[in-house]
């Protein structure tokens, strides 16, 4: 028998917080359930949209950390 | 989340021996998620890189003065210096508060330099910057999951031992983020690839 599933599975399942046999599960759900699927469809999409929207600091920035850090380095070196 | 051929606790032993080369790996895989992190708490991009460098400071005096503890892993461990700097200045900044325009910068900021303006206009443009408007627009106990759970990679467990609601409250919190981020993108005309299949 094909176990429901609900929103809130698909999204633990999205973000790799189920077991490998609930996993299954779940796959094996969506392949009978439109909605599930266009679920989960739709969750992923903005999940890769979000990774996709991460901002990205200036070089300048960056630049400062690394000094930062060279510097220590070469005050324990002396 | 990504797979790299070195770890990250490898590298921190590296960088420990110092090995900037390390520090420099670890620096470039991660300052895209504690940066986005902390500016979707602080909405302001030149806090944010105050912020940032004040993170990775921080992380680099606690591993170079050897209180960095080896079992924890680095990412969770750096976001949450990140995520209570970036809490500590929200709260300061709620009591001095300052215009944040649109692309997230300050009237401040805009005013002092006006060479920016073109590029905020082209920024305007980027769906990047109105994803992080539609995340920012999210009622704040939403944005608080989701911004914990994507960007800071924590389990709903720990989100639901952190902010003191049940684990269902924090999957509900989640799904109706991205169920309205979803509308909004919709709304907005923000593509999102639907070509997903099951992992």
């Amino acid at each position: 028998m094909i176990r429901t599933f609900t929103q809130d599975d698909v999204i633990r399942y999205v973000y790799h917080e189920t077991s490998e046999e609930e996993s299954k599960e779940i796959e094996k759900a969506m392949l009978c359930d439109a909605e599930l699927q266009t679920m989960y469809k739709e969750i992923s999409g903005v999940k890769n949209r979000l990774d996709a929207a991460q901002k990205a600091p200036s070089d300048m920035v960056v630049n400062n950390i690394l000094n930062y850090s060279k510097s220590l380095n070469l005050l324990s070196n002396k | 989340m990504e797979k790299y051929k070195i770890s990250d606790s490898k590298l921190v032993s590296l960088y420990k021996l110092g090995s900037e080369e390390a520090f420099e790996q670890l620096l470039d895989r991660h300052k895209f998620r504690v940066f986005t992190t902390i500016y979707l708490i602080v909405k302001d991009n030149y806090v944010a890189e105050d912020l940032l460098q004040e993170t990775f400071i921080k992380a680099i005096r606690t591993i170079k003065e050897g209180r960095y503890n080896e079992e924890g892993k680095f990412l969770p461990w750096i976001l949450r210096i990140a995520h209570n700097l970036a809490i500590d200045n929200f709260r300061k900044e709620k009591r001095y508060p300052t215009v944040i325009l649109e692309d997230g910068s300050s009237v401040f900021n805009t005013l002092q330099f006006a060479e920016d303006s073109i590029e905020s206009a082209q920024i305007k443009q980027d769906t990047h910057v109105k994803l992080r408007q539609l995340i920012d627009e999210l009622p704040d106990a939403q944005r608080e999951v989701l911004v914990m759970r994507h960007y800071m990679d924590m389990s709903f467990q720990e989100i639901s031992e952190n902010t003191g609601v049940s684990i269902n409250t924090a999957l509900g919190r989640m799904r109706y983020a991205l169920i309205n981020l979803r509308k909004k993108m919709k709304q907005y005309n923000i593509a999102y690839d639907q070509n997903i299949y099951p992992r």
